[in-house]
């Protein structure tokens, strides 16, 4: 009998025990059964309610020390920068009032903020907010990594202050008055104000963090918002499932539909489209590829071309690829409009660009980037091996043998299983060797130059040609491929320093420099711009999704028929 | 027993040391830089944040540091998610996969035993063979292609039980089934095993003789029996809920530690790579421990003693 | 009393029987060595010879079967990618997947065979790149079948030696070579394949390694167990007193009173192996591409299940058979080899 009743006090803690994680896990009670009522009648509840998935927990909510589009996202519906983009993706003044006012030489401008925009402590949001948030980016000991990245090499002194310990103070962003902020830039930013709407750059309240301290950010609790809604029910970076509720302080308020907005973490796509199948769920993450085919036609599918284009770098410390021709026959034999169509099926197109289309427009004309230089290093499989050839007969050789390093997520894995079989069928006598590695990895050996093609996506942070341009430029950052044209880098300089203040000269010289890095160098090898697939119950009015940084502003949407 | 506990309890520690050793040297191994935005960093600002966590000192030094820390507790920061301790992450995230691993635990052992127990009785009928086929197949079958389907089928198809999420118990009753299938046949068989064993002994005889019911002689007299060995499969069952775990969790999108463990592996995110890894072996290692424990209080035919054998 | 019985039956009735010295050797049953014996003992289990049949007839499709439709498995085929199964004998009969058709979610059915003009049958279909699934597919369980008989052999290796060392030669050897299996199946092995793939790099040889380092220590606590009961028996001694070597007397005379217990251990290692494999496949850490193993098979077939089933539920049915299988079989012959089981 003794040993029964061991076992049934086993059972009795276990169960006690199960009953304490759920209690746990639903934290505010109120919203543990608004979900169960939801689950039952989804219309009736619906109201302006929206659940939503996400593809990871929220990691972090300190926005200078965010790296990641999640946490981006977040940060741009429960909070809120000088500017804010829209649905037109256009960036349009969020705190500031009305445009800034800019000097003559275009390096100083000088933002008003709202008189109405206000903490959710009620403390009103000041210009040193943001004087505050922008020197403990560029604070090494914050260890914020987007900081200096944004901010090194615009705003002046950044550089000063992130590598050489200069005193915060000299950094270029300086509080006049209480709701007066004058910024001071190393050079001419023809995009800054969009710039402004990257969280990044958000205000942060002093006393409340300095208050806070180690504790800053780490709960719902623990942080204040300026933004639409607030969050609520966060516990945290774990947390896999958190909530927004509107903000009735937000001076905006009054065009804020939804109520509440439930997120859930869900890291399979396929889960996700059978969540949002059984009704538990109204926008789903992003479809994987294998998804999107089951859903063309489909009119709650949401479609959009992301600025994100796919390339193979061509790594020029290898002699052979040093060779122009070996260049442009890597680059005209593979089949992208296959691999687009055939291959991943979900609305991804050819590229053969290195700027992405749609992405940016003519500051005049509005025409798009693409129209002057259109297609280069087209698909032509028998101009490819008379290039091969010629290659190999400079090189002195017959055959060669090429390392490729790929990536490991499921696209990456299905476009260089594809590349890799088409280099090798249409290039007689060139070997690839397949090398799949995690993302982390792949950096490193990029910085190393440990490579000879790889592939590489690269998705922009800002709404300007030059995110793209300044890749190439000699020794750049994200060169990594010993690339180095004088021509290219006389252009990027001109578009920088001589163009400053002309738009419009400044864009051609852009687009010169991308015909020259593609059309007479052939340095890279485009292959494709990615598109973005999920899926919006017919329900959700006014989704909006944005191209950089933040993904979706939730402030636009309502619910109903 | 005293003796003998102390000795267990020595080389648990013991073997921590070892895979916490082991872990942080083969993750030294593993070539890729922790910071996720290491393609954006010029070198200067990457030797920055390299000084700020300490990635710049040499090795020992990195080493003698990490299990410092990991004495007083401290599995460091994750870089995925910027710089929250790892021990934050753990917390948050194992209730979730502690409720589910006992549900289907629970679940899988009563199911288990019953079908071993039914199984035992009826040796070699149909009723015999279909036991043994769900245990087979429940061994054989790929969990994810399990949870796929259960999700599919009783999910989306018949709509019965919420697909995925995790906000109470209806919501964990499809991945409880899906991972409490393995569990199932571990302890089906081994119960049909140790019925079959106990059933032929002399004092099963002797209650038949006495005119005891065969309902009696299965529940009052052979089950008891035969349930002390099944004790000792806890410590493979752990195992096998561990490893469950990290595919079930991801197809019913429930935010536990199997579900963050495959994510990090995925990116790379050392620290919490190491602190799962420390964590789980922990988990077995006292798991196996306690067993042995249990083991020698309800089956007075074992005495445990300090010596070999 | 013995007088009256001789009355009854008179000493004449008798004679005394010839003891044939010969005779008293002479075994009624016919002689049976081991193997005799376990086999007539399996094979009354009508599972173990069921699940070796097919099991059989698997292994031999899987070595043919690359060959015998003429596609290779890793030709590309872009206008060809993900056609569902065809056999044209079987096109026609209705109850059978093989029509060469998909059905959409609203329940349409789709032909992609006669919309995009494909004359060629693929038995299996085609993946996303148009290679063909029946080719694919037995080389993904040769591969598969290679990576967990490889381990097995290894396992087998070391795990026999280190557990006939230690329980052969006992006392202080057998006591630290105990304490070190201790420690080591104190870490989970899940946490070691990880760990070295993630260092290693996926691929066979990586794969069938990680499995192979946390395998032995089953195999060599069974061993150790089974020396140290063997050892002190008549005929081991005996042998000793002759002047064997320890050497000698491990593999020539324990070895092979311990070939059941270490086939058992094999038999269940092996399906092991192949699940471990199709596990890593499924968190990513699976064979590198082009390769293909039944693991990487089922995770692409799992990515596309509702649009194509048929390349998740094929590679299912053959890994679920493969390890059904080999459970049986196994099932079948420990119950042969256990002295307990003897009837």
């Amino acid at each position: 009998m003794r040993k029964f009743s061991f076992l049934l006090v086993l059972t009795l803690v276990a169960s006690i025990f199960l009953a304490a994680c759920y209690g746990g896990d639903n934290g505010s009670d109120d919203a543990g059964s608004d979900d169960a009522g939801s689950d039952d009648a989804g219309s009736e509840t619906a109201g302006q309610e929206l659940r939503v998935m996400e593809s990871s927990a929220i990691p972090v909510m300190d926005t200078i020390m965010a790296s990641d589009t999640v946490s981006f996202t977040t940060m741009n519906n429960v909070m809120e920068g000088l500017y804010r983009i829209n649905a037109d993706q256009q960036e349009v003044p969020a705190l500031a009032e009305g445009e800034p006012e800019v000097s003559e030489d275009g390096k100083v401008y000088t933002f008003k903020i709202r008189e109405d925009a206000v903490w959710s402590n009620g403390d009103p949001v000041t210009a040193n907010d943001f004087v505050y948030a922008w020197q403990r980016a560029l604070d090494p000991d914050s260890g914020s990594s987007y900081g200096p990245y944004l901010m090194e090499g615009k705003i002046a002194g950044a550089s000063e202050v992130f590598n050489d310990g200069a005193d915060p103070s000299t950094l270029g962003a300086k509080a006049i008055d209480e709701k007066t902020l004058e910024v001071t830039l190393v050079k001419p930013i023809s995009y800054f104000n969009s710039l402004m709407a990257f969280p990044t750059f958000f205000p942060q309240n002093q006393a409340f963090v300095e208050e806070q301290g180690e504790d800053y950010a780490t709960s719902a609790d623990t942080i204040l918002y300026n933004g639409p809604f607030v969050l609520e029910n966060w516990d945290g970076s774990t947390d896999g499932e958190w909530v927004y509720a509107k903000n009735e302080d937000y001076w905006d308020a009054d065009n804020v539909a939804l109520d509440k907005i439930t997120f859930n973490e869900v890291k399979d796509s396929q889960t996700a489209v059978n969540a949002y199948e059984s009704g538990e769920a109204d926008i789903t993450t992003k479809l994987s590829s294998e998804l999107v085919p089951q859903y063309e036609g489909d009119e709650n599918m949401v479609s959009w071309l992301e600025p994100t284009v796919f390339w193979i770098k061509m790594n020029q410390t290898n002699e052979a690829l040093q060779n122009e021709n070996i260049r442009r026959a890597l680059a005209m034999a593979i089949d992208k409009q296959s691999l687009t169509d055939n291959i991943f099926n979900n609305g991804s197109i050819p590229a053969n660009y290195a700027v992405p289309k749609e992405f940016v427009q003519h500051p005049e004309t509005g025409a798009d980037f693409r129209e002057a230089n259109g297609d280069m290093l087209t698909y032509n499989v028998e101009e490819a091996q008379k290039f091969w050839q010629q290659g190999l007969e400079e090189l002195g050789v017959d055959s060669l043998e090429l390392r490729y390093l790929g990536g490991d997520s499921e696209a990456a894995k299905t476009s260089d299983e594809f590349i890799k079989d088409q280099l090798e069928t249409n290039l007689e006598g060139l070997t690839i060797t397949l090398e799949s590695v995690p993302f982390s990895v792949r950096l490193e050996r990029d910085t190393a130059l440990d490579y000879d093609l790889q592939m590489a996506g690269w998705g922009p942070d800002y709404l300007d040609p030059i995110s793209f341009s300044d890749l190439w430029i000699t020794d750049g950052g994200n060169n990594n491929m010993a690339y180095s044209s004088e021509e290219y880098d006389r252009l990027l300089k001109e578009a920088e320093t001589t163009y400053a203040n002309d738009p419009v000269k400044r864009w051609e010289t852009l687009q010169e420099a991308e015909r020259v890095l593609l059309e007479e160098d052939a340095a890279i090898v485009p292959i494709y711009q990615r598109q973005s697939n999920i899926l919006v119950n017919e329900n959700v009015n006014d989704f909006t999704y944005h191209f950089v940084g933040p993904e979706y502003s939730f402030y636009p949407i309502s619910m109903g028929e | 027993m005293g003796k003998y506990v102390l000795q267990r309890i020595f080389y648990m520690a013991l073997t921590l040391f070892i895979v916490i050793s082991l872990t942080f040297f083969l993750m030294q191994l593993i070539p890729g830089s922790p910071f996720s935005t290491a393609a954006k960093l010029s070198d200067s600002q990457l030797a920055i944040m390299n000084a700020k966590y300490g990635l710049d000192q040499p090795l020992p030094v990195q080493y003698a540091m990490y299990m410092g820390n990991v004495l007083q507790g401290d599995l460091g920061v994750s870089f995925q998610f910027s710089n929250t301790p790892v021990t934050e992450l753990i917390a948050g995230r194992i209730g979730p996969s502690l409720s589910l691993g006992l549900q289907a635990m629970i679940f899988g052992t009563i199911f288990g035993i019953l079908l071993g127990i039914i199984a035992a009785l009826r040796q070699n009928t149909w009723l015999d063979y279909g036991s043994t086929f769900v245990a087979v197949l429940g061994k054989s079958i790929p969990s994810f292609v399990f949870a796929a389907m259960l999700q599919y089928i009783i999910g989306v198809q018949l709509g019965w039980l919420p697909v995925a999420f995790w906000r109470g118990f209806e919501y964990s009753i499809l991945p409880t089934i899906a991972l409490s299938i393995f569990p199932i046949s571990i302890a089906a068989r081994f119960m049909r095993t140790e019925m079959i064993d106990v059933l032929g002994s002399d004092y099963i005889t002797l209650a038949k003789a006495k005119g005891a019911s065969g309902y009696e002689i299965a529940f009052k007299h052979a089950m008891r029996n035969a349930l002390i060995p099944v004790v000792t499969v806890l410590g493979p069952l752990t195992v096998s809920l561990i490893t469950g775990s990290l595919v079930v969790e991801r197809v019913f999108a429930i935010p536990g530690l199997g579900e963050q463990f495959v994510t990090s592996i995925n990116v790379l995110d050392y620290s919490v790579i190491m602190g799962t890894t420390i964590l789980f072996a922990s988990l077995f290692i006292f798991t196996v421990f306690v067993v042995d424990i249990l083991y020698s209080i309800i089956d007075p035919r074992i005495r445990l003693s300090g010596g070999n054998n | 009393m013995a007088n009256h019985s001789d009355k009854r039956f008179p000493k004449a009735m008798f004679e005394p029987a010839q003891v044939d010295e010969a005779l008293a050797e002479k075994i009624e049953k016919p002689s049976l060595n081991f193997w005799q014996d376990a086999f007539l003992r399996v094979r009354k289990n009508k599972a173990a010879i069921i699940s070796f049949i097919i099991l059989m007839l698997l292994v031999i499709v899987t070595f043919v079967g690359p060959y015998i439709n003429g596609y290779d498995s890793e030709t590309q085929n872009a206008a060809h990618s993900n056609l569902p199964p065809r056999i044209d004998a079987l096109a026609d009969v209705s109850w059978l997947p093989f029509e060469g058709t998909w059905e959409d979610r609203n329940g349409n059915t789709l032909y992609p065979y006669e919309e995009r003009g494909i004359e060629e049958s693929y038995w299996f279909g085609t993946d996303k790149f148009g290679r063909d699934l029946f080719t694919r597919l037995w080389e993904g369980v040769q591969i598969s079948l290679l990576i967990a008989v490889l381990a097995t052999a290894i396992d087998m290796i070391i795990g026999v030696s280190y557990g006939a060392i230690s329980g052969y030669f006992g006392g202080r050897v057998d006591n630290i070579m105990q304490r070190i299996i201790e420690i080591l199946t104190g870490i989970p092995n899940l946490v070691i394949v990880i760990l070295l793939i993630l260092v290693l790099e996926p691929g066979i040889l990586s794969i069938t390694l990680a499995l192979a380092i946390t395998g032995w220590t089953t195999m060599a606590r069974v061993v150790r167990g089974q020396v140290l009961k063997l050892k002190n028996q008549e005929f081991a001694l005996a042998s000793k007193t002759l002047g064997a070597t320890d050497f000698r007397i491990i593999f020539k005379h324990l070895m092979p009173n311990m070939v059941g217990v270490i086939i058992i251990n094999t038999m269940f290692t092996i399906p092991n192996a192949i699940f471990f494999e199709a596990f890593l496949s499924f968190i990513g850490l699976g064979l590198q591409p082009p390769d293909a193993s039944l693991g990487t098979l089922i995770e692409d077939g799992f990515k596309v299940m509702l649009l194509y089933p048929s390349q998740l539920i094929i590679p299912s049915i053959v890994i679920s058979i493969l390890m059904i299988t080999f459970n049986l079989m196994a099932d079948g012959l420990r119950d042969a080899f256990d002295p307990k089981m003897r009837d």
